[in-house]
Order: C-alpha cells, then sequence, then structure tokens
C-alpha cells in the first residue's frame, strides 16, 4: 500500500533514540518532502547518557507513539554528530575563537532545543522557550533557534507550505484522489449525497436534487444517488482493489459493473485506480489494446503496436494523469482519448493513423469525415500528450493478479527487513547506553584507586608517626631507666 | 593554568568581565499600565544593536505582551548595555582574590542556596559551564534553574568588577537603581561585597590543606528545594508586596533629592 497510495506524510519509520540518518523512502513522488521519526522512548531512560540535561520532569510516558516529521532536505540530522550544514552555517561555534563557544556547547543548544520542541509537537516552541531554559548568552542561543527553525528541525508542520526556505523541494503538489463533488447547479460542494446523471455529466447535491431545477431533458428518473460519506475516501482499501481486480477479471473493460462491483468507486475512479496499480513490466501486446472495443479498428493496425512496448516499460515508475478529454460527455470521445493517453503520443498517433486510413477504406457518409476530424485532433492530442503510462491495459487479468500478490510478498519482505534494521538500531544504542556505563564506572574506579593510594600514604605516615613515638618513648623510657640507676647508685653510697 | 605568583599585583588591564566569555547580565523588571515583566539573561555586548530590537520585538511576541513592551524593553537592554560600555575604557586592577559567591534563588518551584568560592583573577572562568554541571550534578528539573545561576553568578562578578575599577567611588553613590538589592519576583540575589576575600596564602601553604575541614562542609553544601505551589503563591504575593512598596520609598525619595539637591 505504502507504494501506491500518496498521503502527505508517509508511514512512521521507527528509529530508537538515537536515530542514524533515517533512509528515504524509495518513491518517486513529487511530495517526497517529509519524512517521520518516531523519538522511542526519549526520556524515558534516566540513566540514559544522551541526554545531558533532563528536561521537565514530565512523566515519561508521554514518550508515546506520536510522529515528528523533519523536511528531507534536513535528512543529515543526526543526535550524534553534527553536519558539515551546521558548521558552515554556525561557524562561530567551530572556530575555537572562543573557549565557551565549542561543539560541545553547540550539541548542547540544539539537542535541548529539538528535545524541547519533540515534547510537545503540537506546539510551537518559541524562542523565548527555548533560551529560557539554556544557559548561554541569547545571541547566539538565537542563532542555533533560527536555524533550526529554518531548516524545519523544529517547529515543522508538514502541512504547512513553506513560502521561501532554501533547500527545500518544491511544492507538495499531492495528487488528491478524492472525487470532491462540486454541485454543478449551486456550486457547493455535497457532503452526504450527491446525485448524478451519466447522460449529462451533471452533479447536483441533494438540495438541487430535491428542487428539481434540472436542464430541460432530464427527469428525476435519470439520477442516480451516489453517496459521498464513504466515496470520500479516496484511499483504495484492499478490500477496494481485491474487488476491483475481481471485477476486472470478470467483466474485462466494461468499467460500469466494474464500478458497480467495487461498489464505492466511480467508473473513472476505478480506471485512474486500475492504471496506477503498479504492475509489472509485462506488456501483452496487441489483442488486449484491441479488445477496448475501437468500433473502426481492424487488424491491420495491430502490427504498428509492439513499436509502442517498449515506452510504457519505460516509464512504469511515473503515474498517469487523466487526459483532459477523459471527463467528456462523448463516451466515445473519453475512450479514445483514454486509450491515447494510455499507450504513449507514437503509438496512438500510429493507431489514429491506421484508423484513419481504415475508415477512408469504408465509404460511408459525410459523418465519417466528421469523426475523422475528431480522431485526428485526439490523434493530436495524444500527440501533444507527455507521459507515457504503464501498460497495465495490455494485461491479461490474471497476470494483474500475480503482479498483485508478488508485489505484496516484496512488501512484506521490505518490511521484515525494517523490522530487522530497526531491531538491531535498538540493540546498538543500547550497547551504546552499556559502554558509557562502562567508562563512567572506569572512571570511578579510578578515583577509589587514588584515594587507596591516598590512605596507604596516609598510613604510612602514621606508621613514621607511630615509630617515632615508639622511639620516643623508648629513649625516654631507657633515660629515666638510667635516671632510676643513677639514684639507686647514689643511694646506695651512702 | 596559568602560574601563580603570590602576592603580585596585577597590571591594571581594560575593564572587562573577568570569566572567558565578555557576556554582559541583563536584568528586566518592567511595570507597565499594571503588567509585569521580569526576565533575565545574558547578552553578548558584541552583538550589533540591531538584535536588541529584534530581541525586544521576538520577546513580547513570544510571550504575547502588549506591544508597549517592545520599545521599553529595548531601552531597558540599551541603558544597561551602555553602562556596560561606560566601563569598558576604563582601567581595572584585578589582584588575586578568591571570593565566596551565594546563590540564593526561586525559580519558579525551585530553591536554590549555595555558596562556593570563586577567583576573580582567573579569566578564563565560565560562569554558565558552572551552571550547566550545577544543574546536572544536582539533578535539577527546571531547565529555567540553569540560566537564572549563570546570570545571578555573572551579576556578582560585574558588581565585583566594577568596583575594583580605579574610578569606581564616584559612581558608586549613583547606582542605586540598578542591581543590588533589586528583588525580582523569581530570583532573589544576595551579592557578596568584595570583602571576604579568602587568603590564599594561609590556604595553600605548607601548613594549610586544599581539603576543606569537615565542620565547614555544610556551609559550601548546595541546598536545593522544591516548593509546592501554594508556597510558592504566597512568596510570590510577598514579594510583588515588597517591590511595591520598595517603589513607593524610591520614587518618594528620588523627588525628595531632586527638591533638595540643587546645589
Amino acid at each position: 500500500m505504502a507504494s501506491s497510495s500518496p498521503p502527505p506524510a508517509q508511514a512512521p519509520v521507527l528509529s530508537p533514540p538515537n536515530p542514524p540518518r533515517p533512509q528515504q523512502l524509495p518513491q518517486p513522488l513529487p511530495v517526497a518532502a517529509v519524512k517521520s521519526e518516531v523519538p522511542v522512548a526519549e526520556p524515558r531512560d534516566p540513566p540514559a547518557s544522551v541526554s545531558s540535561i533532563p528536561l521537565e520532569p514530565s512523566p515519561a510516558a508521554v514518550a508515546a507513539s506520536y510522529t515528528i516529521t523533519i523536511p528531507s532536505c534536513s535528512g543529515w540530522f543526526s543526535w550524534d554528530q553534527i553536519h558539515d550544514t551546521e558548521r558552515r552555517v554556525l561557524s562561530e561555534f567551530f572556530d575555537g575563537k572562543s573557549a565557551s563557544k565549542n561543539p560541545g556547547v553547540y550539541k548542547y543548544y540544539r539537542d535541548s532545543i529539538i528535545r524541547r520542541f519533540r515534547g510537545n509537537p503540537s506546539r510551537k516552541i518559541t524562542f523565548t522557550d527555548a533560551r529560557r531554559g539554556l544557559v548561554g548568552d541569547v545571541g547566539s542561543i538565537r542563532r542555533v533557534f533560527d536555524f533550526l527553525e529554518e531548516w524545519g528541525l523544529i517547529n515543522y508542520t508538514p502541512l504547512a507550505k513553506p513560502s521561501a526556505k532554501k533547500g527545500e523541494m518544491g511544492d507538495d503538489s499531492e495528487k488528491k484522489e478524492t472525487p470532491r463533488r462540486i454541485c454543478s447547479h449551486c456550486k457547493s460542494s455535497c457532503n452526504m449525497a450527491c446525485f448524478t446523471t451519466d447522460k449529462a455529466d451533471i452533479i447536483l447535491c441533494a438540495r438541487c436534487f430535491v428542487r428539481g431545477d434540472y436542464r430541460p431533458g432530464l427527469s428525476s428518473t435519470d439520477f442516480k444517488r451516489v453517496d459521498i460519506t464513504e466515496e470520500t475516501k479516496a484511499d483504495w482499501t484492499d478490500k477496494e482493489t481485491i474487488h476491483l481486480l475481481e471485477a476486472i477479471l470478470q467483466y474485462g473493460d466494461d468499467w460500469k459493473k466494474v464500478a458497480e462491483h467495487v461498489g464505492t468507486k466511480s467508473e473513472i475512479d476505478c480506471v485512474a485506480r486500475f492504471i496506477k496499480l503498479p504492475f509489472g513490466e509485462q506488456f501483452l501486446g496487441p489483442e488486449e489494446v484491441g479488445e477496448y472495443g475501437k468500433p473502426h479498428q481492424k487488424n491491420d493496425k495491430v502490427v504498428t503496436v509492439p513499436e509502442g512496448e517498449n515506452v510504457p516499460e519505460q516509464s512504469l515508475s511515473k503515474r498517469m494523469r487523466l487526459t483532459p478529454l477523459a471527463d467528456a460527455s462523448n463516451p466515445i470521445m473519453a475512450q479514445v482519448a483514454f486509450l491515447s493517453a494510455m499507450v504513449g503520443s507514437d503509438v496512438a498517433k500510429a493507431v489514429a493513423q491506421a484508423a484513419i486510413s481504415s475508415l477512408h477504406k469504408v465509404d460511408i457518409a459525410g459523418g465519417i469525415s466528421a469523426s475523422d476530424d475528431r480522431l485526428q485532433s485526439a490523434a493530436s492530442n495524444g500527440a501533444k500528450e507527455e507521459e507515457a503510462v504503464a501498460a497495465s491495459n495490455g494485461q491479461t487479468s490474471s497476470d494483474v493478479l500475480n503482479e498483485a500478490v508478488a508485489e505484496a510478498q516484496s512488501q512484506l519482505k521490505k518490511e521484515e527487513q525494517d523490522v530487522e534494521q530497526y531491531l538491531s538500531d535498538v540493540v546498538q544504542v543500547q550497547m551504546k547506553e552499556i559502554q558509557d556505563k562502562i567508562v563512567h564506572f572506569e572512571e570511578l574506579e579510578l578515583l577509589l584507586e587514588k584515594e587507596r593510594l591516598q590512605l596507604r600514604h596516609m598510613k604510612d605516615l602514621l606508621f613514621a608517626d607511630q615509630l617515632a613515638i615508639m622511639q620516643h618513648k623508648m629513649q625516654l623510657l631507657s633515660k629515666g631507666n638510667e635516671k632510676g640507676e643513677k639514684v639507686k647508685q647514689t643511694n646506695h653510697v651512702p | 593554568m596559568r602560574s601563580f605568583h603570590p602576592g603580585a599585583s596585577k597590571a591594571p588591564m581594560k575593564f572587562r568581565m573577568p570569566t572567558a566569555e565578555n557576556f554582559v547580565p541583563i536584568r528586566l523588571d518592567l511595570d507597565i499600565d499594571g503588567q509585569r515583566f521580569k526576565d533575565a539573561f545574558t547578552w553578548n555586548p558584541n552583538d550589533p544593536d540591531s538584535e536588541v530590537n529584534n530581541f525586544a520585538k521576538r520577546t513580547v511576541k513570544d510571550l504575547k505582551l502588549p506591544p508597549t513592551f517592545v520599545t521599553q524593553i529595548a531601552q531597558s537592554i540599551q541603558t544597561q548595555l551602555a553602562e556596560f560600555h561606560s566601563y569598558e575604557g576604563q582601567e581595572m586592577h584585578i589582584k588575586e582574590k578568591i571570593v565566596p559567591l551565594k546563590i540564593d534563588l526561586r525559580v519558579n518551584n525551585t530553591v536554590i542556596r549555595d555558596q562556593f568560592l570563586w577567583d576573580i583573577s582567573n579569566l578564563e572562568s565560565d560562569p554558565e559551564e558552572f551552571a550547566r554541571t550545577f544543574c546536572k550534578d544536582l539533578d535539577i528539573g527546571d531547565p529555567e534553574v540553569g540560566p537564572a545561576i549563570a546570570v545571578s553568578i555573572r551579576e556578582q562578578l560585574y558588581e565585583i568588577a566594577t568596583q575594583s575599577i580605579s574610578s569606581a567611588r564616584e559612581t558608586r553613590v549613583g547606582k542605586k537603581g540598578r542591581r543590588g538589592a533589586d528583588i525580582v519576583a523569581n530570583s532573589f540575589v544576595f551579592c557578596s561585597k568584595a570583602g571576604n576575600t579568602v587568603d590564599l596564602g594561609k590556604l595553600f601553604g605548607s601548613k594549610g590543606s586544599v581539603i576543606r575541614k569537615r565542620k565547614e562542609w555544610y556551609l559550601y553544601e548546595p541546598i536545593v528545594d522544591i516548593l509546592s505551589n501554594e508556597e510558592v503563591g504566597a512568596l510570590d504575593a510577598r514579594e510583588e508586596l515588597n517591590a511595591r512598596l520598595k517603589r513607593k520609598l524610591d520614587e518618594k525619595e528620588e523627588s525628595f533629592q531632586t527638591r533638595y539637591s540643587h546645589g
């Protein structure tokens, strides 16, 4: 599903507290302007050596599963490193001119600000918030803050269109698949249900339908009710896609029946979806193209079609835009325009030429020449068409299903790989934690060792002192003894 | 590490903050139309003047203050910066002094009291680094405590530096309204006057020991307290009252001075 639906923020990518450079999702969408990171367990571990200054003592349970998006131009950001961009823009921290403006301080500012923002990503963090919580001079903090804000690392909401930011990818040109039904009569968007008629391609909101302001020639029975509440979801669920494929298998090119089978999608949606499904390279050739009921075609046209095979193969990854004529009320024109857009300009031209030549062979009345002109204009339209197309129409339906299965399998594999990757990242982070702890303990040991040495030294001193005292005592004792003896002697004498 | 020359009086040098970075502590305390705004932060005096205005605008925008604050904030900052710059041309004499600095702050719910010795003559000292490690070591949750400590240290150092200017004698009288005893709601700073210096010779001589006497440990131990919200409310109210009274007194005194100081 990931590769076919174009949501603005792509599927959240799990990443550990120290995400390595987040990978770009390999999608050729013109959107590709955002990438998601889930900050797993960021404030969870108190012994984490990662966070230098703890945030306000908010409960660690905040680290839930929300997503943080940053623009892809800031994909270089990583908690562990300082990128060249940062060095270049905020050179004051890296030129060594001042002792207290060093990369460590920069990292402290950067990490604290980003963490603070991510602690409450729904709210934009103001510069005053940031600088009140950071130790340092407000000028440097302001520069770091402005840098982070400009590069979308903080205060970035993916829905906000960036006005004029350097390095950011162009406009988010999302393709909206939702058929926003605008009532042709009152020009307001229909929300609950709308009524549509095939006869005139008019959509009316419920109110207008009830009021009865149709064009003359239409009656209320011509209108078909279409419920929008289901339809406004443009995302094709798996169920719908399966229905679609089944229906195509069963009904072939009868898009009306296919749409009915799918249920909640209109014909045009079904066709558009079918084309967009990323099917394989194979493009069964000529017979399939012939199936699509070009009423005037003959088999001599078949030869020219294989030339067109290469074109669709090259352009598999591109998406097709429905031609403007596809909505034309004339169903034949719609078909022609649709097919000519699908098979590519060269093929369409060749086909049209062949059709014209075969038409000329049949000498019908002037009406044919009118349709000639129309076909020719269709051909020229096709020639103007610049987008080639994934050749899904050329395939048989069984191939279609096979391709879907293969695609599902490949996606499954990708998911598995991703999960493995994330697990290994988590393990890496744990290892790092342990390593840091080890370093810390080593330092402690060193300190203890020093203390022990000191203690021993003091013990030695003490011992020396004790010895000194002992000696002293001995001396005194011996002196005393001598004196005693002398006294005895003197006592004896008399 | 600079070599230690006991007793050598330093040659006079140009005034600057005795820290690695020559940053100025700025304190704002404005009351406009009954709305009070207090703030304190560190400013780099080498930043261009446009920064002051931008900062004022940004702060007012971020805190959703009425726009009248912009000019007031900018003016207050400019005044303090101008004062700092006015000292810059002069000479100061820094002796080899180790002074005790005191921290006595209340920031939101956290109360910090601490006392430690600081080497004034160490021109590589870094109050910001000190504040950061302080908060990290004591596991202080509120991130606003760090900057408050750094500003407090800087203010005390600034005080000491200005006092060591040779021509500082006369200007001291006029320093009334600046900092010193200014009571600010979120921090309460006792400046240590430049007395009380520690005699280096005695400490580091042969008879002394670098290790502090055990009985003095309690004096130098930092105290961190977390207050409950009611206590915070009560303290805030009391400080507001004090500030208001003080302001009234100041105004009275000023009017008294202007009336009688014609000579």
